[in-house]
């Protein structure tokens, strides 16, 4: 269990554990209601590879997936995952080995300063496995809430066209 | 470590649960989040208690049946977007719940909670020190309206994507509360005041959104500055039926220009008629008339209620238009047939 | 070229980031990512008032709250700061005079957030109002109070170059215009909120400060001067940073907050600002008007021009003054103009400050110039191209204002974009609400002039070789994604003939690095890439020295590539890299540092005239680019369907990296001309959140198709320019360009957005009216 080192004393009395799965593996989270998955995920857990990069449902940069789907952690409490799978970019690599779209992302400089990235990958995952075999319009549909701020996006395409067609 | 004031969380599972927990103080029904979440961390309101809607099993589900299309107030934005019989029976609605934030929004987002979306305004939407800075508003812990500081009330504009694509096809709501359940037409949910746009009392939420069915042929548009993550500044559903003397239906419902969305008035004058330029004019005259978009947006009022007219008049054309070619194709296979 | 490229091995090589699997993996760790268990929580108080004499400030109920651990005001730091040596005129928390809405005046360090929160609502503060000002005609104004007592008239500086007879110029000219154009303020909206970790260790009186900068050397000097203290108790640390296109290439005043809070309060403070805090930090483009006259020939040729430039600069100098010289020079330099006039004034107003964006001071008068020119054009009856045909420069060659030309590939990206897109088909002949449009632009490789002149070459780099029979790079230069770690490896690995994954870079980490004036003005791969090929030419010339005594062979017979070091010409006599490396260590004593370092010669610093040096440089990069755009007269929406850009960057060091900054360049150069800017409501940020700055989403961003011209620049590392800054200053004009062929109609003012389009439009049909009316009652 992991217990929610800086939440203050009067939060912690109202902390609740909840069991979800994260990134594969069972976990018990004791947190308060009202903390965020963002929040408790970068400063509970140390799982910092999730971002903020705006005051609340913005940009994108926080996107995981839950069941599957992408969500915000910034508009998400901890608290509703109970009972649901919880993934982020960590549990992407598999055994230390990068993922085919962390590969592809890496490769065809689909990041370059990186910040918007995991969750740009993630909201990617996530379509490639409701749609392994995207157009560029599914893709460009799929990531029309994550901004980032140094590509143009066009390398982002081609990182994900990638990843799809290797994964063929 | 939380950016949000403290607050817990219940989760009922069944409207009578959610009815009683609503009775406590300060509680505030909550869904996807992805509007109140935002607010909290703007500093804006302080509920004690939220109550997720979500475990509830009468507020699930798309039905669509003989009797017409039943929506849970919790399904969210991305089923209905896409659910194959919506997507071909009620095309409007599926477009509309489409254009709403990005995908992660609409996963989280649900019809309830876009239909009872705060409404927005660019002196609202801020952060605890820049209300502070500002003087505080109208809507909230202050007395003027920056918008419209000689008039008494709030101009925040409603801007959820759903309420006019759901008004066209002649909606209805089911509220449940302490005073039972009661069901009603949609428009009747809202009220022109920014500052208090639902007609719901303490302790009523959404259940459930009625269809009649057969719907007629309508399509749903928005004005955006860019093509995700960005509120309608005028959003519109036209509902369109012609028959052999010309325009036999017409419903056109706003979104994003006023303090609710609201079904169009006087579009009976333009029955029977052909669509055509003029009749166009007319159309765009009447939604200049009543739409009244405020400076609650950083693009400029005048503009939004430009656009509202110009996409009315491009949708009504663009519905005359299928139906003129279905039924060319209709004749062209009964000709084919003989 | 083909040639050329082939005689590489590592240079020229499409290369992925050497830290970019951090960056996939979610393991790259930015300044708010760093772990410091027990790190207080630093927070700001802002101002709510434009511009006030502070009377008095009350911290006593915030210093009594339990769990804060520090109050600072403007009383506790007594020194200014600034990134000019001659303008430095801002306090990190204001003293006596607040000048902006959002400028801090107390911070406070905390055991948690919800302490810090309170202890800011605690702090009380009275203060007499004065006067705001808005707009830089405001600030202008005859009875306007000045902003700060040494400029009167609110004019931080006031610019008037001339060169070459303009008058005569103009008289000779065919065809004379004249139009004033509009650019509004636009911010960097760099993805990563900016944020400090600053540690403070009281029993050495050691200061470590990580953060979000592109310049960790500028924040190390202002550091020292801020908490007087000396430069070797401070270190300085640039983690990973996420985006910057100039928003940190100053110190700003959160570091110094940081830094301030960690020594008042005896620990580690964590300073983490939001995206609202991060807007009002946000140095951006400022407001510019240009009004711009030119003359032309018949045959499209220009004979002069003349441009006033004022620039709304903002509560504070910033860079202000380099802005606005940069605004000037650049007028210079990217085609033949017999005769520059040039008027700059750059105005104090009480909003945020603005600063450094990528392009700085060149991008708004491009817009205004390639607008201008293209509408001269279609007056002459001329292709848009030819009239840029009939004035390009020559290299070698030098401008009237004393910039250096040393290479010139323009010509070769206007032949490459011309063609891609179809021009001469396709001009004119899109259709109703369809356009072409295309523009010139270009950009210095680093200002061969350093702010703060020391002596000290421009950059040094150190080599270090040890018994593990690694390379390791030791650069100040800021990685901040556009990759100039990985540039710095390729040079290092090129240069020793080694496999690139044998050199890794330790960058930006005053403890162990050389110093590095930062990553700004595109000067790092021009720079720090020579200061590189110099350091691996020296520890080359230690290994080879070590080799030819082992083969027995002279120096100057020893080659070395693919790890092998053997005697040219023969076969057989060579060894590997690692025997090398261990004869070389045992031949110089143990673990030996090269280092390499690189000046700009004083014949490329600039004329003689006063600011002379800004806009010089050892070279310019030149782009050409055409946009293609549809154009939807009902709702004002403008699309931009497709983009064309060549860049002659002299030499792609890393071809990759050069196509994503292009790409980058002309797309942030899209969000400029389409949707972005900064709006005020008396000084108040009304754009403050990426829901309100309308940053293009995936949905609005075109594909964009690029050609690299490589114009070999004989004083580049390996030919290299300039890659990530130079194409953004061509796309606004480009997309005007393209909708006055779709519509008809030239646009004056940027943002394009619809509904600024839709009132163009309605302006145009009330004008034609309104003719029409006249030539009734003619």
């Amino acid at each position: 269990m992991q217990p929610d080192r800086h939440a203050p004393p009067s939060s912690l009395s109202r902390a609740r554990t909840r069991a979800f799965r994260l990134n594969g593996r069972a976990h018990a989270a004791l947190v308060a209601d009202h903390v965020l998955l963002l929040d408790y995920l970068r400063e509970g857990l140390g799982l910092t590879g999730t971002k903020r990069g705006c005051d609340g449902g913005e940009c994108g940069a926080c996107t995981v997936l839950i069941d599957g789907r992408p969500r915000l952690a910034c508009l998400t409490r901890a608290g509703e995952c109970a009972g649901h799978q919880v993934e982020t970019i960590e549990g992407l690599a598999d055994g230390g080995r990068m993922s085919p779209l962390q590969r592809a992302f890496h490769e065809r400089l689909g990041t370059q300063c990186g910040y918007c990235t995991p969750g740009m990958i993630m909201a990617a995952e996530g379509l490639l496995r409701r749609n392994p075999d995207p157009d560029e319009a599914a893709i460009r549909a799929a990531l029309a809430g994550n901004i980032c701020r140094c590509t143009g996006y066009v390398k982002i395409i081609e990182a994900v066209q990638s990843a799809a067609g290797s994964a063929r | 470590m939380s950016v949000l004031p403290e607050f817990r969380v219940l989760a009922p599972r069944s409207v009578a649960a959610a009815i009683a927990a609503g009775r406590q103080r300060a509680t505030r029904f909550v869904a996807g989040g992805t509007d109140l979440m935002a607010n909290l961390r703007h500093g804006i309101g302080a509920p004690a208690t939220l109550i997720d809607l979500r475990g509830i099993r009468a507020l699930r589900g798309i039905v669509v049946g003989p009797r017409g299309l039943s929506l849970g107030a919790a399904v969210t934005l991305a089923e209905l977007a896409g659910h194959a019989r919506v997507a071909k029976d009620y095309p409007a609605l599926a477009q509309a719940a489409a254009a709403v934030g990005g995908p992660a929004h609409r996963e989280a987002g649900t019809v309830g909670g876009n239909l009872c979306l705060d409404t927005r305004c660019v002196f609202y939407n801020r952060g605890d020190w820049w209300r502070e800075a500002n003087g505080h508003c109208l809507k909230y812990q202050g007395d003027t309206c920056h918008v419209a500081p000689t008039g008494r009330r709030c101009h925040a504009a409603f801007s959820g994507d759903l309420a006019p694509a759901l008004l066209v096809h002649g909606a209805e709501v089911e509220i449940a509360g302490p005073d039972g359940q009661r069901r009603m037409p949609l428009g009747e949910l809202y009220a022109e005041d920014g500052a208090a746009h639902l007609r719901l009392a303490t302790g009523e939420f959404l259940v459930r959104v009625l269809l009649p069915p057969a719907p007629w042929p309508a399509a749903y548009a928005k004005a955006r500055a860019r093509g995700a993550i960005d509120f309608p500044l005028a959003g519109v559903a036209v509902a369109l039926r012609v028959g052999a003397h010309g325009v036999a239906g017409l419903r056109v419902a706003l979104t994003g220009t006023n303090a609710r969305p609201f079904l169009l008035a006087g579009t009976e004058a333009l029955l029977g008629a052909r669509v055509d330029a003029g009749w166009c004019a007319e159309l765009g005259k009447l939604v200049q008339k009543q739409v009244s978009p405020m400076r609650t947006t950083l693009l400029a009022a005048q503009y939004r209620r430009r656009a509202a007219s110009a996409l009315v008049e491009r949708l009504a054309v663009t519905l005359a238009d299928a139906t003129a070619a279905s039924a060319r194709d209709g004749h062209e296979m009964v000709r084919q047939a003989k | 070229m083909t040639a050329r490229r082939n005689a590489w091995d590592v240079v020229g090589q499409p290369t992925p980031l050497i830290d970019g699997i951090e960056k996939v993996t979610g393991k790259a760790q930015y300044t708010a990512d760093l772990p410091a268990p027990g790190a207080l929580v630093g927070g700001i108080l802002r101002s709510p008032f434009s511009h006030a004499r502070i009377l008095r400030i009350d911290t006593s109920a915030a210093r009594a709250l339990p769990g804060v651990r520090a109050v600072i005001t403007g009383e506790d730091c007594a020194f200014t700061y600034g990134v000019l040596p001659i303008a430095m005129n801002e306090y990190p928390l204001a003293r006596a005079v607040v000048r902006y809405r959002g400028e801090p005046l107390a911070a406070v360090a905390a055991v948690d957030e919800a302490s810090a929160a309170q202890a800011l609502r605690l702090i009380r503060f009275e203060v007499e109002e004065l006067p705001a000002y808005y707009t830089a005609h405001a600030a202008r104004a005859a009875d306007a109070i000045p902003l700060h007592a040494d400029k009167p008239g609110n004019i931080e500086r006031a610019v008037h170059h001339r060169f070459g007879d303009v008058e005569a110029g103009f008289a000779e000219a065919d065809l004379v215009s004249e139009r004033v154009y509009r650019c509004a303020e636009v911010a960097h909206a760099q993805m990563e909120l900016n944020a400090a970790l600053a540690e403070y260790d009281p029993a050495r009186d050691h200061l470590t400060l990580r953060s979000t900068t592109q310049v960790p050397y500028y924040v190390h000097l202002m550091l020292a001067r801020c908490l007087a203290m000396d430069m070797s108790r401070i270190r300085v640390v640039k983690p990973f940073v996420g985006g910057g296109f100039g928003a940190r290439v100053e110190t700003l005043n959160f570091e110094i907050i940081a830094a301030l809070l960690a020594r008042a309060a005896g620990g580690t403070v964590r300073l983490q600002l939001s995206r609202e805090e991060t807007f009002l930090t946000h140095r951006g483009r400022p407001e510019t008007e240009v009004r711009l006259k030119l003359g032309m020939t018949r045959a499209g040729r220009l004979t002069a021009c003349a441009c006033e430039v004022v620039q709304r600069g903002g509560a504070y100098a910033g860079y202000g003054v380099i802005t606005i010289l940069y605004a000037g020079a650049l007028l210079h330099g990217l085609y033949d103009i017999p005769a520059i006039a040039y008027d700059g004034f750059r105005v104090y107003t009480n909003l945020p400050p603005c600063g450094a964006m990528r392009g700085h001071g060149s991008v708004d008068v491009r817009f205004a110039f390639e607008s201008l020119l293209d509408a001269m054009a279609a007056e002459a009856g001329l292709d848009p191209f030819a009239v840029r045909r009939a004035n390009l420069l020559a290299a070698p060659s030098e401008t009237q204002n004393g910039l250096r030309i040393e290479s010139y590939g323009l010509g070769e990206c206007l032949d490459w974009v011309e063609r891609a897109s179809f021009w001469g088909e396709r001009h004119g002949r899109l259709g109703p609400g369809r356009g072409l449009g295309m523009a010139c632009s270009h950009y210095v490789s680093g200002a061969a002039k350093p702010i703060h002149w020391t002596g000290e070459p421009h950059a040094v780099v150190h080599l270090r070789l040890d018994f593990d029979g690694g390379i390791t790079l030791l650069t100040g230069a800021a990685d901040i994604g556009q990759g100039s770690s990985t540039v710095m490896a390729q040079a290092a690995a090129e240069v020793l003939g080694i496999r690139l994954d044998r050199v890794r870079v330790v960058a930006a980490d005053s403890l162990l690095t050389p110093k590095d004036n930062g990553s700004y003005s595109s000067r790092v791969t021009f720079m720090v890439g020579n200061a590189t090929i110099d350091a691996a030419r020296a520890l080359r010339a230690r290994l080879v020295a070590a080799a030819a005594e082992r083969l027995g062979a002279p120096e100057e017979a020893i080659a070395c590539e693919h790890e092998t070091f053997h005697v040219a010409g023969e076969d057989g006599r060579e060894m590997d890299f690692a025997e090398v490396a261990r004869a070389a260590l045992a031949r110089d004593g143990g673990a030996i540092t090269a280092k390499g370092s690189f000046t700009c010669p004083v014949a490329f610093q600039g004329g003689k005239h006063k600011g002379g040096a800004v806009g010089a440089t050892m070279g310019f990069s030149y782009a050409a680019q055409v946009v293609e755009v549809a154009v939807d007269i009902d709702t004002g929406m403008v699309t931009v369907e497709k983009v064309w850009v060549a860049q002659d960057c002299g030499f792609a060091i890393n071809p990759l990296a050069v196509e994503g900054q292009i790409q980058g360049a002309v797309w942030m150069g899209m969000g400029q001309a389409i949707g972005e800017e900064t709006r005020y409501e008396h000084g108040l940020a009304l754009h403050a959140s990426l829901l309100d700055y309308r940053v293009p989403t995936i949905l609005d961003s075109p594909p964009i198709a690029l050609h690299i011209v490589e114009s070999i620049d004989p004083n580049g590392p390996f030919g290299a320019k300039e890659a990530s800054e130079g194409a953004l200053a061509g796309f606004l004009p480009a997309l005007a360009n393209a909708i006055a062929d779709a519509i008809g109609l030239r646009p004056d003012e940027l943002p394009v957005t619809p509904d600024r389009l839709l009132e163009a439009l309605a302006k145009r049909r009330r004008e034609r009216r309104l003719a029409r009316a006249l030539e009734g009652v003619a």
